[in-house]
C-alpha cells in the first residue's frame, strides 16, 4: 500500500500534463470551431467546401490515426522535429474543432428568420447580427452537447500516452507495470471522474447563466 | 419628386424564381400620410414591404426613399436575450453611434407612450403578445425613422388583445408619423388610414380614401375581399 502511495506525486504530474491537454485543446478549439462554422455556412461555395471536407475528415477518422500521421508528418514533410506533447495538441485542436463547428453550426441555423429579419431591418451590420444577436442566442442550445465533448476529450487525452506523453494514463501504466499491482487503475479512475465531475458542475453553472432570460414564461 | 414625399415606388416588379409576387407597383407617399393596404392572403403585401425596407431586392423597378424606414413584423421578433430596454436602445447606440444615456432617456419615453414603462427590465419571454408587439414597436420608434412599416402586427395576437396594438398605432396617427400598414382589420384601416389600397395577385386593384374603397368598392375582386372579410 505505501508502495502504491509512493507512485502517487508521479501520477499527480501526470494528471497535470492531462489538465494541459485538456485546457489547451479547448481554449483554442472552442475559438477555432467558429470560422468553420461560419464558413460551412457561406454561400461561396469553395468555402463552405473546404470547411464542409475538414469538419468530414476530422470527424470521420480516428484521432489516434491522425495523431501518428502528425507525429510523422511534420519531421518529413517541414523537417521540424516537433515535441510529442505538441503533435498531440495540434491534432487535438484541429479533431475537436470539427466537432465544435458541427454544434455551432446547429446552434446558428435553428435561430428564428425572424431575428436576422429584425436586425436587418434596425440596420445592423452583418457582423453585429452575428455576433450580437444570433451567437447569444445559440449559447443555451450548444452548451450540452459541447459539455458533452469536453467530457468526451477528459478521456481522449490518455490517447496522448501512444505518443510517449507521460499524462496520466501513461503514468498509472508505468506505475502498474513496476508494482505489479492493480490499485493505480483505480486511483486513476477516482482523478478521472473527479475530473469530469468538476467539468459537469461549471457545465450547470454556465446553463443556469444562458437560460436567466427564458425564465418562467408567465403567458 | 414633391418636397414632401418620403416614397416613391416606379413600377416595382418582384419574382421568386419563376413566381411573380409584386407585378408592376407604382405607389408614392408623403410625408405625414398614413396608408392601410388591404388584401387577400398571397397577393404580395408582405413582398411590398420587404422590397421598400431592403430585406428583398426587387427584381426591377425603382425605389426612392428619403430616408430610413422602421419596421413591425406579425411575430414580433423581439432579441430574446435582451431586456425590453436593451431591446430598444441596442439599434441607436450600436448602429447610429448615439450617446447611451440620451438613447435611454428617449427608450423610457417610448415605453410609457406604449404603456410599459414597468416592462422595461423584463425580458421578452415573460411578457404578453401585445405587449411584446408595443415593445417591437417601441424599438423600431427609437431609431427615429421618417417611415414606419407594419406587416400585420395584431395577425399573431388573440383578438381580445388586438386593441392596445392598435390604440397604441392610433397615437402615432395622431402624431403624424408616416405609416404604412398591411392590415386584416378592416375598422382600423377605416379610422386611421388617409389611403387604403387594395391588393391583389401582385398590383394595386384600387385606391382611395377609406370612405371610398370601403363604401364604393368598384372592382368585382374588392367587393368579394370585403365581404370575405364581414363574414370572418
Ligand atoms: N421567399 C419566398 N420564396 C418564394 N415564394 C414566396 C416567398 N415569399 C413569398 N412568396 C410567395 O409570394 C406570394 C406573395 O407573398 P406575400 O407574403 O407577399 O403575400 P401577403 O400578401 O403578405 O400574404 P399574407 O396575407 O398571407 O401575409 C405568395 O404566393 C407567396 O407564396
Ligand atoms: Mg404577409
Amino acid at each position: 500500500m505505501d508502495k502504491v502511495l509512493g507512485f502517487l506525486p508521479f501520477m499527480l504530474e501526470g494528471s497535470v500534463v492531462t489538465i494541459e491537454i485538456f485546457v489547451l485543446t479547448l481554449v483554442l478549439s472552442l475559438p477555432l470551431g467558429l470560422p468553420v462554422a461560419l464558413g460551412s455556412n457561406s454561400r461561396f461555395k469553395p468555402l463552405s467546401f473546404l470547411c464542409k471536407l475538414y469538419v468530414f475528415v476530422f470527424r470521420g477518422t480516428p484521432l489516434l490515426l491522425q495523431m501518428w500521421f502528425f507525429y510523422f508528418l511534420f519531421p518529413m514533410a517541414f523537417d521540424w522535429k516537433l515535441q510529442a506533447m505538441s503533435v498531440v495538441v495540434v491534432t487535438y485542436v484541429l479533431n475537436y474543432a470539427a466537432y465544435f463547428a458541427e454544434i455551432y453550426r446547429g446552434g446558428i441555423n435553428s435561430i428564428d428568420r425572424g431575428q436576422y429579419e429584425a436586425a436587418h431591418a434596425l440596420g445592423l451590420s452583418k457582423r453585429q447580427t452575428m455576433i450580437d444577436i444570433i451567437l447569444p442566442q445559440t449559447m443555451k442550445a450548444i452548451l450540452p452537447p459541447i459539455v458533452n465533448e469536453a467530457i468526451v476529450l477528459v478521456k481522449d487525452t490518455a490517447l496522448a500516452s501512444s505518443l510517449a506523453v507521460i499524462e496520466l494514463m501513461k503514468a498509472t501504466n508505468s506505475a502498474v507495470n513496476r508494482l505489479t499491482d492493480l490499485t493505480p487503475f483505480f486511483y486513476a479512475a477516482i482523478i478521472y471522474l473527479i475530473m469530469t465531475f468538476v467539468l459537469t458542475l461549471v457545465a450547470g453553472k454556465l446553463e443556469k447563466f444562458f437560460s436567466r432570460y427564458d425564465a418562467k414564461e408567465e403567458w | 419628386m414633391n418636397r414632401e414625399t418620403v416614397l416613391e415606388m416606379k413600377n416595382i416588379v418582384k419574382d421568386y424564381g419563376d413566381f411573380r409576387a409584386v407585378n408592376g407597383v407604382n405607389f408614392s407617399m408623403k410625408k405625414g400620410e398614413i396608408v392601410a393596404i388591404i388584401g387577400p392572403s398571397g397577393s404580395g403585401k408582405s413582398t411590398l414591404l420587404r422590397c421598400i425596407n431592403g430585406l428583398i431586392g426587387v427584381t426591377s423597378g425603382e425605389i426612392i426613399l428619403t430616408g430610413d424606414t422602421g419596421m413591425v413584423f406579425q411575430h414580433f421578433n423581439l432579441f430574446p436575450h435582451m431586456t425590453c430596454l436593451e431591446n430598444i436602445t441596442y439599434a441607436p447606440v450600436k448602429v447610429k453611434k448615439e450617446n447611451k444615456e440620451v438613447v435611454k432617456e428617449r427608450a423610457m419615453q417610448l415605453l410609457k407612450m406604449v404603456g410599459l414603462e414597468d416592462k422595461a427590465d423584463v425580458y421578452p419571454a415573460q411578457i404578453s403578445g401585445g405587449q411584446k408587439q408595443r415593445i417591437a414597436i417601441a424599438r423600431a420608434l427609437a431609431m427615429e425613422p421618417e417611415l414606419m412599416l407594419f406587416d400585420e402586427p395584431t395577425s399573431a395576437l388573440d383578438p381580445e388583445i388586438t386593441g392596445e396594438v392598435l390604440n397604441v398605432m392610433k397615437k402615432l396617427a395622431e402624431s403624424h408619423t408616416t405609416m404604412i400598414v398591411v392590415t386584416h382589420e378592416m375598422g382600423f384601416a377605416k379610422e386611421v388610414a388617409d389611403r387604403v389600397i387594395f391588393m391583389d395577385n401582385g398590383v394595386i386593384v384600387e385606391e382611395g380614401e377609406p370612405k371610398e374603397v370601403f363604401e364604393n368598392p368598384k372592382s368585382e375582386r374588392l367587393i368579394a375581399f370585403l365581404s370575405s372579410m364581414l363574414r370572418a
